[in-house]
């Protein structure tokens, strides 16, 4: 069933911006009114993600900062901060917002800067990034988020039998994919043997393995199912689920399944009337490439145990039978924390209209997104479709 | 209070009490009187069922090692490279801890050694290998 409909999609290219936060969300913004063809008297509400802004460049009450950049000064402005998941929870809100009749028109986007354009370098962006594990009980034995996900990666190869070499092909694959996208960070592809030749950041990931720092902006125009035809390319909302898991990870039941994803996709699923099976393409949260092997299991898009055989047998590349990361993921086109979650839909909003340019996959009909935030004790998995 | 049989047990488990014990050698966790889940680590309510009827119990402090890694990238604050943090299995809960000693793999058996307190004076349990 249509939840919403996404009508205007934006995003800044995902790299190093040497530029103010309110001015990288207003080029996305834009870009997204332009694209619904409304200006900004027409959007009621904005549901904007920024996740580390107080820590990174201290500004916080960054909501109305934006909104009267993008000439929204005066509605109502909610900010989500959750992490990684930070703008697939303000693109939920915004669903909800306009499902409920509370509005008809809203912008859902995020914005965040992680690089060392801040002024912080790779020891101080760590220690930041892994405020998002438990302060009394993770943080002080050193951990940081490669190695929550090099913990999760590790049993999940000790049971499946997941290799190095496997998730070697997740990067490779995603780099492929993202020297098609334009908007990508990295634009240069790379061979398993240079992925398993690089420096270890927390084993079993080298630099490689893992998404890097970046700066970036997203946004999309959310409209309800009613308005949605008087639109000129409507996509649908036809699912969103949203969980959360145990914290810490020592205190989830089996961390490596990432529960919070599969509760979230069945909750997706559910509501849009569709199975795995009917998925055409995802865009998973793929911040190390162990990720994307644990997300693709969750979501059901392959068998459990089977992420990483799935990668190196080619089943989730761009012309296998279930790709996976067409715009690069996290891994290539960049992981700006907070403008991450709406950059999925933003692909899959492109993807689904057929307008994705040289990335575009051929005749799909049904996709999904899914980001996740902390050691995946947020998931929120979103379903789209292109409108009947 | 110099051993660790001396140490009462509180009531109600906060994080000053854990982090007290862990310094004394002792891991304390909450095992709920409604489902009887065990939880590694003080929670206002049951992580299972929501209870709040939660007794502070004394955990194992030996066990396997459940998932490792070793990070090589560190966030400011921490100096070395190269140290292993581990997920530890108590039998009825887990803790999460840092490698002191010899790299261990999944599987090994470990025990409660200390505890580090490098990041503000909170302190992280430490353990390991047996012989």
């Amino acid at each position: 069933m249509t939840r919403a409909s996404v009508v205007g999609a934006g995003m800044t290219k995902f790299g190093v911006h040497d530029t103010p936060m309110q001015e990288l969300f207003g080029e996305a913004a834009f870009a997204a009114f332009d694209d619904a063809g409304v200006g900004p008297d027409e959007v009621e509400a904005l549901y904007f993600g920024n996740a580390m802004g107080g820590q990174t460049e201290n500004v916080t009450h960054l909501g109305p900062q934006v909104a009267t950049h993008v000439g929204l000064a005066g509605k109502p402005v909610q900010r989500y901060e959750d992490a990684c998941a930070t703008s697939a929870n303000a693109f939920k809100n915004a669903v909800e917002a306009v499902e409920s009749g509370r509005h008809d028109v809203v912008l859902a986007g995020g914005v965040e800067r992680c690089t060392p354009e801040t002024g912080l370098d790779t020891d101080a962006m760590t220690r930041i990034f892994a405020s998002a594990s438990h302060r009394q009980y993770e943080q002080p034995t050193g951990l940081t988020f490669p190695a929550v996900f090099a913990l999760l990666t590790k049993r999940h190869m000790h049971e499946h039998g997941t290799t190095e070499e496997q998730l070697a092909h997740v990067a490779v694959k995603n780099h492929g994919h993202g020297s098609l996208n334009p908007k990508a960070h990295f634009g240069k592809e790379t061979t398993v043997e240079e992925a398993l030749d690089g420096p270890v950041v927390a084993d079993p990931f080298r630099l490689m393995d893992c998404c890097p720092f970046s700066d970036g902006a997203s946004a999309v125009v959310v409209v309800s199912d009613d308005l949605a035809d008087s639109f000129d390319a409507p996509v649908d909302v036809t699912g969103v689920g949203h969980a959360t898991d145990v914290v810490p990870l020592a205190d989830k039941d089996t961390p490596h399944v990432t529960q919070a994803a599969r509760d979230a996709a069945t909750t997706a699923y559910d509501q849009a009337a569709v199975t795995a099976d009917e998925v055409d393409f995802a865009e998973v949260h793929d911040c190390f490439t162990g990720a994307e092997v644990l997300a693709s299991e969750a979501l059901g898009l392959v068998e459990d145990g089977q992420g990483g055989i799935a990668a190196a047998e080619g089943r989730t590349r761009r012309d296998g039978e279930m790709p996976i990361n067409a715009s690069g993921g996290l891994k290539a086109k960049g992981h700006p924390i907070g403008a991450t979650g709406t950059a999925q839909i933003v692909e899959l909003t492109k993807q689904l209209r057929g307008t994705a340019g040289d990335h575009q996959l051929s005749g799909v009909e049904c996709g999904v997104a899914h980001n996740l935030g902390g050691d995946a004790a947020t998931t929120v998995v979103s379903v789209m479709e292109g409108r009947a | 209070m110099s051993a660790q049989d001396d140490i009462e047990l509180p009531e109600t488990l906060s994080y000053h009490d854990w982090a007290a014990a862990v310094r004394e050698g002792q891991l304390l966790g909450q095992s709920c009187n409604d489902c009887d889940h065990v939880g590694g680590v003080p929670s206002g309510a049951c992580q299972e069922c929501g209870g709040r009827d939660l007794t502070t119990v004394e955990l194992p402090t030996t066990g396997t090692v459940y998932t490792e890694t070793t990070i090589n990238v560190p966030p400011e604050g921490f100096q070395e490279r190269g140290y292993q943090v581990v997920v530890v299995d108590l039998g009825d809960a887990r803790v999460m801890a840092r490698i002191v000693g010899e790299h261990v793999d999944i599987g090994d058996d470990v025990s409660l050694s200390g505890f580090i307190d490098t990041d503000d004076d909170h302190p992280a349990p430490t353990f390991e290998p047996d012989d």
